[in-house]
């Protein structure tokens, strides 16, 4: 039951695929369909482990990620919808399955501990998840500018160029991603920020190590720093295209950074 | 009596320039020229079409020498003398009529292979065809699935894919770059006719704007006038240059006119924002170390011929699932064809067994009221299989006929050893659009 959702993830990515390669309709839409059933077990899973453990399963780096891949993968079926834009499909349903293997592995609800009971805990993970969702599907709209700008710079028009939307769009897309994940990042940090300092005085340890020395918390608030930039330079200074593209796939870098190695090996402040 | 269906015409591949301007029936109206063939009481069903590449006459006639009479046609109508028409002349009978026009409408025979226009024009010259009542069931179905092989053939091959026109592959190219051409901002370097071409195309797509800019003022303005462009100075080109999103180049001019610094200015100014360069001119008007700049996409004629060329190889490639495609769709018509001629024999043939047995299970009647219902329906079942099992395998055999000739001679020793009644035509009443008017 875990493991659902990641098995339609792997079969919608192999039909967008088959889609990307041979462009046939039918093949794209059975992707799409399969990706919407994969999030429909998820849906469902997440409802399953709330009822079970009374509250959002949202403790614990492995939920989190768990929660993160439903709303990329939400996210990302919106935009194909109204965009009606299939070919970032493939892209995305890779980076669903590629995250998705931790929490398909390993979905035990963790119990929340006392600490956590707080509506600022749920809207800062929440808007932090948000955040992320954003940043990925900026970095994957980013990602292919790349790909789509070396073929046209080079003169060499081939695969991206027969299946990828435009410069233009994927340029202005990639903005909008950033500047909505921007929004969420700063609501994530400043209700994370509010919500320590109501914990002071706690013995806890974790809540010892809320401070900016603690990785987890450094590596956040430096990619909200990567992404002001990003977004300043955009309106200031002229960095669209090429280099906003390139931003935002570091920006996502860090957040995966942040994610995985920071989130289960190095934080003292978020080991929930 | 079997319908005869065949092509005649002549193209680009079969008849020089010279002849092929002569041989117009689009000049008179292609409503003239089927009256006029009409009128010679060859055919019964016809279909003109005519391109500046091609002059082909479809038709379904009664007999064989309406090829000749359509051939002389060719010459006649446009008064050139027929030995020079006939050995330029093609002619196709029955299925490798609606081959030929498939592949026709599929852009398999096209000058440019894949070109997307003709299907268009196969369109109209049915359209005019049918709306003067010059097509029946024939050409009508003939028509409705050359339109089903060109639409397959365009959306599931890459045939029709990829520019293959220099001024086509720059409008794609902007097109990729940009999204929406609706708001973007053309600036025209050089006034001459390469830019005019340019100018009117771009307008054509429905640019935002267009600015020219020439070294004489003058000649500026008079093109802007022509393609609804405003003139700019040439000592205002910066600023052009910082408004414009895509830059074509068309001077006469022997050396660069923009120079790396200059569109290097112009970036900044315009904040990075994409600029789309197209040098068509030769030899070269723009610095071509300025296409490493970050956000200026630099295209010379070159780049574009080379992407042309490249397109046309691709499609080369996907010739051969775009015959297999027409040759399926081909087949679907012969077996139309076929059944045509023989299904009112095999109808006819059927209809006269079952007479027979009606008859005699009639004049048997009194000897039958004796039995039991149940006895009765056992016997008018089993007179029925007999017939059925009887006739089971020439249908069979009737059917699987592919030579028209044979066809025709079995339906003719049918008709004769069985004195079936003439046939109505079965297929006639078929859902097409289309009122039939017999041309003879």
């Amino acid at each position: 039951m875990r493991a659902l959702p990641l098995l339609f993830y792997a079969a919608a990515a192999t039909a967008y695929g088959a889609h990307f390669a041979w462009r046939d309709e039918r093949v794209g839409r059975l992707g799409t369909g399969l990706l919407a059933a994969g999030l429909l077990g998820h849906t469902f899973l997440i409802g399953m482990q709330t009822v079970q453990a009374g509250h959002a399963p949202l403790v614990g780096t492995t939920a989190a990620l768990s929660a993160f891949v439903w709303l990329l993968g939400l996210a990302y079926l919106y935009v194909e919808l109204t965009s009606n834009e299939r070919s970032m499909g493939l892209f995305v349903t890779i980076l669903l399955v590629a995250l998705g293997i931790i929490p398909a592995l390993d979905a035990e609800v963790s119990q929340r501990p006392a600490l956590l009971r707080s509506p600022l805990f749920t809207i800062h993970v929440m808007a932090m998840l948000f955040a992320y969702a954003s940043f990925a599907l900026a970095s994957v709209l980013g990602f292919t500018y790349v790909l789509l700008f070396k073929e046209i710079k080079a003169k060499h028009l081939g695969v991206f160029y027969t299946r990828l939307p435009s410069l233009g769009v994927l340029d202005v897309m990639n903005g909008r991603a950033v500047a909505v994940g921007w929004m969420f990042l700063t609501i994530g940090l400043v209700v994370g920020g509010v919500w320590a300092s109501q914990l002071q005085g706690s013995s806890d340890p974790r809540v010892q190590h809320m401070s900016l020395a603690d990785p987890k918390i450094l590596v956040a608030v430096l990619s909200w720093g990567l992404y002001s930039f990003a977004l300043y330079a955009r309106r200031a200074i002229g960095w669209n295209g090429r280099r906003a593209a390139l931003l935002s796939t570091a920006g996502f870098g860090l957040v995966l950074l942040n994610f995985i190695p920071v989130g289960y090996f190095l934080t003292r402040s978020h080991n929930f | 009596m079997s319908v005869r269906l065949f092509a005649v015409g002549m193209n680009h591949r079969t008849t020089p320039i010279e002849l092929r301007e002569r041989v117009d029936f689009a000049r008179k109206g292609l409503e003239a020229a089927l009256a006029g063939l009409a009128a010679r009481n060859a055919v019964r069903e016809l279909a003109v079409l005519s391109t500046c590449n091609r002059a082909e006459v479809y038709a379904a006639a009664d007999s064989d020498d309406a090829v000749e009479k359509v051939a002389q046609f060719f010459a006649e109508y446009h008064g050139v003398s027929p030995s020079d028409v006939q050995a330029h002349l093609y002619v196709h009978r029955g299925a490798d009529a609606a081959r030929h026009l498939f592949r026709v409408a599929a852009g398999l025979d096209a000058l440019v292979v894949g070109e997307p226009q003709i299907l268009g024009q196969v369109k109209s010259a049915y359209t005019v065809a049918s709306e003067q009542h010059y097509t029946g069931t024939v050409l009508n179905r003939l028509f409705h699935l050359a339109f089903v092989a060109g639409k397959r053939v365009r959306s599931e091959t890459g045939l029709g894919e990829g520019a293959v026109s220099v001024s086509y592959a720059a409008i794609s190219l902007a097109r990729k770059i940009f999204g929406d051409l609706t708001r973007l901002q053309v600036l025209i370097l050089g006034s001459g006719e390469m830019g005019k071409l340019t100018g009117t195309h771009l307008h054509a797509q429905g640019v935002r704007g267009i600015t020219i800019a020439s070294r004489t003022r003058a000649t500026a303005e008079q093109l802007a006038q022509q393609i609804g462009a405003t003139a700019c100075d040439w000592a205002d080109l910066d600023n052009a240059l910082t408004q414009a999103d895509i830059v074509v180049t068309a001077t006469g001019a022997p050396t660069v006119v923009l120079t790396r610094a200059d569109l290097e200015r112009a970036m900044k100014a315009r904040r990075d924002r994409p600029l789309f360069v197209i040098d068509i001119a030769v030899p070269r008007d723009v610095d071509p170390t300025a296409g490493t700049l970050e956000q200026v996409f630099l295209y010379n004629v070159d780049d574009l011929q080379g992407i042309v060329q490249s397109n046309l190889d691709k499609r080369g490639g996907e010739l051969a699932r775009a015959d297999a495609i027409v040759s399926a769709e081909a087949a679907k018509f012969a077996a139309w064809l076929q059944s045509r001629e023989i299904i009112p024999t095999v109808v006819a043939l059927r209809d006269r067994f079952e007479s027979i047995r009606r008859a005699e299970l009639n004049r048997l009647q009194h000897k039958l009221t004796g039995l039991s219902p149940e006895a009765q329906a056992q016997v008018d079942n089993i007179t029925r299989l007999i017939v059925e099992k009887l006739l089971l395998t020439p249908t069979e055999q009737l059917k699987a006929v592919s030579d028209d000739a044979l066809a025709a001679t079995y339906s003719d020793a049918l008709n004769r050893l069985f004195s079936l009644p003439p046939p109505s035509d079965p297929l006639d009443d078929e859902p097409v659009t289309t009122k039939t008017r017999k041309v003879t």
